[in-house]
């Protein structure tokens, strides 16, 4: 044994470890598929969807990844905040938020945002350039998007939205409606919007689908961004004897009109889609007083309850993983993007846009607010009353502290109550 | 009865709002464009102090109304008084803290609708079968209070009688041997003092936001322009003046025209009496 004999050893030794590590860092090299998420991270409808989209990958991830013909990779996710719920800010620099995603963080699908309708619109474009598949989850309520998928496929093809919108809400809220107005013979209807777009469109639409529906709409009125006093128009209310207070608001000074309905003691229940109720410490941050509150939080899953099985252990892992329970109304549409991603991945094999198209378009999955399948023209979701068949929407109303579910009556958790002086 | 009643509460409360822009510019001939923006720190503040330190709530109320005027203070003393006399300067460099004083605070966290301070006075009284919030009657009692406050200050304190001297003549009261920038640097910290204290007793009515700044600034230079700049009783017939003028437009013409009152009433002044209704500093420089 000599010097040759040494040499050899060491030889088939440093082979050996080259092997094991190289194929140990061979499995975990797989580079991750890259989620970019534009979103208003400074706002309930931005970090909403963000929360979703982090908690779904990392639970995909903990699993073990998606698997890409054959092979495992982890999701990432890179996160920019495009400003675009902020005043003032332009529609250009959310696009330049997106751009950087794609060009930049070579982000291979879009998930999120835009949140602002005008920026999602004119982010099609970019998307069709670029040709990256994104589904929308939050804010864009506007029924335009979908309509310019349906109007010119193949441009728009690789663009998908997995939330509601402002056409499907309204008739969901006119169908609730009814059921009270039958329950308590209510006819009378006041209706108090912010004074931005989608509020105000939201508004004028539903006061067309009340009165065709036989709903006496007694006034409307449009409140400027910041009203810090709705005294007049709530006593004009009382006035006309209106039954029902619709509300379409995002501002958070529509704590304070809350607050003076109960203080008055309006014998009219409020109604709608109010953005500070979508938090779990509205009911702290209006001492109580907004309860009796009926909002529309869009998608189920955003506040607990028992939709599919798989509700509640969205919320409880959210509730786990970020400290409250469910908030906004694009957290479960977020969380459910990942993962119907995944799904259409799987199935196609391979994370090339025009495959995971397709596989979009044939996806049929059962998630945290019912059936999730697209639209195959319109690559709207397809929404219904019975989550066994579509999307389903959660009516809550805020009693003793807590969101109840009290629409859809297929996932009803509670009756809706009426305050005491409205007895 | 139901406008009287609720225009007298609106104006007070504006005009508690536009109070500390008013003081600072009438001593100082200073424009805070960082006004809105020290009116949601202060009551940040006194959330923080209450929420997540455990403090009493008016041991955090005197924390944050001490911080604010600090931090009023600390902006003059190192950024506004490199730049006094330039007065685009100083707009453009009290807007840009208060800009950077909210965007800040958004980074920090302050987000969302639930950041809340809790009410002095809870429930309701029935004012002329009118319901009140007995906290907006708080307000009102303690705005007229603090206004009384205020002007016994500046008539019988030295203090205050000097802040009254350089509001009047800075020459004069400089060769009186009153220091101009001391006394400049006292009325930032007292109105941004003020501006959190107003805070303290509004912000109970809704919650913490930071857009609440960029429409506090816009009343406040609303109120001072029509009142006249630097007069402290034309800010308070000018509140009046803007808090009917809201009120009467939702009742006879509509709701969505209440903020455009204002800035109507802005042009509208400028255009018939540029100083103000009590201002006479235009008159004088154009006369010179």
């Amino acid at each position: 044994m000599g010097k040759g004999f040494g040499k050899t050893v060491w030889t088939v030794l440093f082979l050996a470890l080259f092997v094991v590590g190289h194929s140990g860092i061979a499995a975990a090299a797989e580079p991750p598929i890259v989620i970019g998420a534009p979103l208003a991270t400074a706002f309930l409808y931005g970090w909403d969807a963000e929360r979703g989209i982090k908690l779904a990958v990392e639970e995909i991830n903990a699993a073990g990844g998606v698997n890409v013909g054959g092979k495992k990779r982890p999701f990432a996710v890179e996160v920019i905040d495009t400003r675009d719920l902020e005043p003032g800010v332009p529609v250009s620099e959310a696009l330049l938020g997106m751009e950087k995603l794609i060009l930049e963080k070579k982000a291979d699908f879009i998930v999120g945002g835009p949140v602002r309708s005008e920026a999602a619109l004119a982010a099609m474009d970019l998307l069709s350039k670029y040709k990256k598949v994104s589904i929308l989850t939050t804010g864009v309520l506007t029924p335009a998007y979908q309509k310019k998928v349906a109007g010119n496929y193949d441009k728009y093809k690789y663009c998908f939205r997995i939330t509601s919108h402002v056409g499907v809400m309204a008739n969901e809220l006119i169908a609730y409606l009814g059921e009270i107005k039958k329950g308590h013979g209510f006819n009378k209807v006041y209706i108090m919007v912010q004074d931005v777009e989608h509020a105000r469109k939201g508004g004028e639409y539903m006061k067309k689908l009340l009165g065709d529906k036989g709903w006496e709409v007694v006034d409307m009125k449009v409140y400027p961004t910041g009203t810090t006093d709705y005294s007049v128009g709530l006593r004009d209310a009382a006035q006309k004897k209106t039954d029902i207070l619709f509300l379409w608001m995002d501002m958070p000074e529509s704590s304070i009109l809350l607050k003076q309905w109960s203080t008055m003691k309006l014998r009219a229940l409020p109604v709608g889609f109010v953005n500070a109720a979508e938090q779990p410490g509205f009911w702290k941050a209006t001492g109580g007083k907004g309860e009796y509150l009926i909002v529309d939080l869009v998608n189920g899953g955003n506040a607990p309850a028992k939709i599919t099985p798989w509700t509640m252990k969205f919320a409880n892992a959210y509730e786990k993983r970020w400290g409250l329970e469910p908030e906004g109304y694009g957290t479960s549409s977020s969380y459910m993007a990942v993962y119907t991603l995944k799904e259409a991945i799987e199935k196609a094999g391979t994370i090339e846009s025009g495959a995971v198209v397709a596989a979009l378009e044939n996806v049929d999955l059962m998630g945290v607010y019912g059936r999730i399948r697209f639209d195959k023209k319109s690559h709207q979701v397809i929404p219904s009353l019975d989550p066994a068949e579509g999307a389903v929407t959660s009516i809550v109303q805020w009693q003793k502290g807590k969101r109840v579910q009290v629409f859809p009556p297929k996932t009803a958790e509670g009756k809706t109550l009426l305050p005491p002086w409205m007895k | 009865m139901e406008i009287l009643l609720f225009g007298i509460i609106n104006s007070v409360t504006l005009s508690l709002t536009a109070l500390g822009f008013t003081l600072v510019y009438s001593i100082s001939r200073l424009p805070n464009f960082a006004h809105g923006a020290l009116y949601v720190t202060g009551g940040y503040i006194v959330w923080l102090c209450v929420n997540a330190l455990g403090m009493n709530y008016f041991a955090g109320i005197a924390v944050g109304i001490a911080a604010t005027a600090i931090i009023g203070a600390l902006m003059y003393r190192l950024i506004i008084q490199r730049i006094r006399g330039m007065q685009i300067s100083e707009i453009i460099a009290t807007y840009a803290i208060g800009l950077a004083i909210i965007e800040g605070l958004r980074w920090g966290g302050l987000r969302g609708s639930t950041f809340t301070l809790p009410s002095f006075l809870a429930g309701s009284m029935k004012i002329g079968g009118i319901a009140v919030d007995n906290q907006r009657l708080f307000v009102l009692g303690f705005g007229v209070v603090v206004f009384a406050a205020l002007g016994l200050f500046v008539k019988y304190t030295k203090t205050g009688l000097a802040l009254k001297a350089i509001a009047q003549d800075e020459g004069s009261a400089m060769m009186l041997g009153i220091d101009s920038d001391r006394k400049a640097l006292v009325s930032f910290a007292l109105g941004s003092g003020l501006s959190a204290f107003a805070a303290v007793l509004i912000l109970p009515l809704g919650s913490i936001v930071v857009e609440t700044g960029y429409n506090v600034l816009i009343y406040s230079i609303a109120v001072s322009i029509i009142g006249g700049l630097g007069s402290w009783g034309g800010a308070i017939v000018a509140s009046f003046i803007i808090g009917f003028a809201q009120l009467l437009t939702e009742v006879f013409l509509s709701t969505q025209y209440q903020m455009v009152i204002s800035l109507l009433a802005i042009i509208v002044t400028l255009l018939l009496k540029p100083s103000g209704i009590f201002g006479k500093q235009k008159e004088l420089d154009d006369r010179v």
